[in-house]
């Protein structure tokens, strides 16, 4: 197998002047293969962008060793450099220029051509719908057509492995999906990005891994099928209506929602408790948990102590 | 990356930060005339007229020290504001290329200044072969210092208002106290003592001195070129090695 895109072993960082001296980043170790999506989760605060920084050499880290294809971040600053590009997490396109003008500059600034730039401009502007603006100046454009100007802008670069932080926050539904096809056509041309979102949803769609942060540290790590499969109850059965809340707590984990209740259970038990929903004329449904509830399990737990749906000391 | 990829990089920062906001904002060229143009002014009224000599050899080196002035402030406004210098970091641009395409980008807004400076210049006839290669040279550096200090403390400074704050600081030191729109001799005992650990005063001192303005021998001017190239020297050398082109 191809060595991973990026190694990181043991990546600590402590922001100088930080007055508790906490970790923002405590030991994190992760693995990035080539060629893939790799979506990197977690609540605000939770080290995410500290460590998208350090990998793209913008941050320096305080211990640990990471390597980004096969050069180490330290040392080897200029060799990764010549083969990634970021979007960081609140950058802003220049406002005095034109949507086209962000794209097509950025491509020239890393050394293409004219020609080059150009075409893969106006692939890019096409793939994320902004030809229609491509002549407007930035400081014209709203919110979500500047967050996706800079979307556009590095991936229609050239570089091997691609940063995304937060790429798609803000963005209305159609225009995340449009992005999400942009990032997969990238990966499919062999590039690796690395992603970080709050939307569950597009973790899950987009990454073939993904890890989970929590306070610097690395909390779950794994295909989304493999996350799922650590977790304790890997379904998830809805129930509306009048039911006692003690007859469903042999099925599983029950919590109250708004007009009935939501009950987290091995497989076998949901089945029987839909059959048992069924035969009372329940309406229910069911289906497999969603990263979502991976999430509020994990990181819910230290708000909510009682809720065990992912399995303690399950990583490897 | 190559040499051409150097180049076309350099460009493109040129264009970005130069050539394209112009197209938008036109009254920034009329805006650098302003400052150096209302000074020249001033001291042809004050001194009626006796002084304007020196107001264009000060004239031409504020132009070109304000183009530092200007970088620091686009510098820490793309920084902090944009990430700018992330996207560029994450690149494979490197940081004297960015700088140097930046501090050209200035210099394209310093464009009137300098040619208003240089008619007067050589309608006053101050133009020698002599005087044009010390101007040439001595421009170059401040221009040179100028720019090292301004990408240095842009890379330090937590929000734009920091520079505004700094700036007339800077152009206390670099600017008003050294004599560059009047001779050395003008000032008291302690203000030139003052004035000797400003590189403006230098500068000054060899244009001043290349137009017949004082009176200098060789070995002060050797004196004065070593100073200046060693300052500006000096300064590349913080910004190559204290510049937080990665963040700390
Ligand atoms: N420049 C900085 N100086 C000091 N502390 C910082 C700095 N940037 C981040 N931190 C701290 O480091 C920790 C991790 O922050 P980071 O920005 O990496 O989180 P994140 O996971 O990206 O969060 P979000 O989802 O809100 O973007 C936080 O406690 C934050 O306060
Ligand atoms: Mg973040």
């Amino acid at each position: 197998m191809a060595e991973p895109a990026i190694v990181a072993e043991g990546v600590s960082k402590v922001y100088p002047g930080s007055r508790s001296g906490a970790p923002a980043l405590d030991g994190l170790s992760l693995e990035v293969p080539r060629g893939g999506i790799y979506g990197l989760i977690g609540r605000n605060g939770a080290g995410k962008t500290t460590f998208v920084r350090i990998a793209a050499t913008q941050l320096a880290m305080t211990s640990g060793t990471l390597r980004v294809l096969g050069q180490d971040v330290r040392t080897e600053e200029r060799a990764i450099r010549a083969r990634i590009a970021c979007v960081p997490q609140e950058s802003r396109p220049l406002y005095f220029l034109r949507t086209e003008e962000v794209v097509y500059l950025y491509l020239k600034m890393r050394g293409m051509t004219s020609a080059d730039a150009r075409r893969r401009t106006h692939d890019a502007l096409e793939e994320l719908s902004l030809l229609e603006v491509r002549k407007r100046l930035v400081s014209r454009l709203s919110g979500g057509l500047r967050r996706r100007t800079l979307c556009a802008m590095v991936l229609a670069s050239d570089a091997d492995v691609m940063f995304l932080d937060e790429p798609t926050t803000g963005l209305d539904p159609l225009a995340r999906r449009e992005v999400w096809e942009a990032v997969r056509r990238a990966s499919r041309e062999h590039r690796t990005i690395l992603l970080t979102t709050h939307y569950l949803d597009e973790a899950e769609a987009l990454s073939g891994r993904l890890a989970l942060i929590e306070r610097g540290q690395r909390r779950l790590e794994g295909t989304p099928a493999e996350l799922r499969a650590r977790v304790r109850y890997p379904y998830r059965v809805t129930l509306w209506g009048d039911v006692p809340r003690d007859q469903l707590a042999s099925y599983g984990a029950v919590s109250e929602i708004e007009g009935g209740f939501l009950v987290f259970a091995r497989e076998p038990e949901a089945r029987e408790l839909a059959r048992w929903a069924l035969e009372r004329g329940l309406r229910l449904s069911m289906g497999p948990v969603s990263l979502e509830d991976i999430f509020l399990e994990v990181v819910g737990r230290s708000i909510d102590a009682d809720a065990p749906l992912a399995e303690e000391g399950a990583e490897a | 990356m190559s040499a051409r990829h150097r180049l076309r990089s350099l460009g493109t920062f040129v264009l970005l930060n130069g050539l394209i906001p112009i197209r938008t904002q036109p009254l920034y060229l009329v805006n650098l005339l302003a400052s150096p143009l209302s000074f020249l002014f001033f001291l042809t009224v004050v001194s009626h007229g006796r002084l304007i000599g020196f107001g264009i050899t000060g004239g031409l080196i504020l132009t070109m020290l304000s183009a530092g002035t200007g970088l620091q402030s686009d510098l820490t406004h793309y920084r902090h504001d944009l990430k700018f210098q992330d996207v560029v970091v994450a690149s494979p641009v490197e940081a004297p290329v960015y700088v140097a395409g930046m501090a050209l980008s200035e210099l394209v807004y310093s464009i009137p200044g300098l040619a208003v400076f240089v008619v007067l210049f050589v309608v006053d006839g101050f133009a020698t072969p002599t005087s044009v290669a010390v101007v040439v040279g001595v421009l170059l550096l401040v221009w040179g210092f100028a720019t090292a200090l301004a990408f240095t403390l842009a890379t330090y400074f937590q929000d734009v208002r920091e520079t505004f704050m700094f700036s007339p600081l800077i152009s206390l030191v670099l600017t008003v106290l050294p004599p560059v729109y009047y001779p050395l001799s003008y000032l008291p005992g302690w203000a030139q003592f003052v004035a000797r650990f400003s590189p403006t005063t230098y500068a000054a001192a060899l244009v001043q001195g290349s137009v017949g303005q004082a009176t200098v021998s060789l070995s002060t001017a050797a004196v004065d070129w070593g100073i200046l190239g060693a300052v500006t020297a000096a300064l590349f050398l913080v910004a190559a090695f204290k510049a937080r082109w990665k963040e700390p």
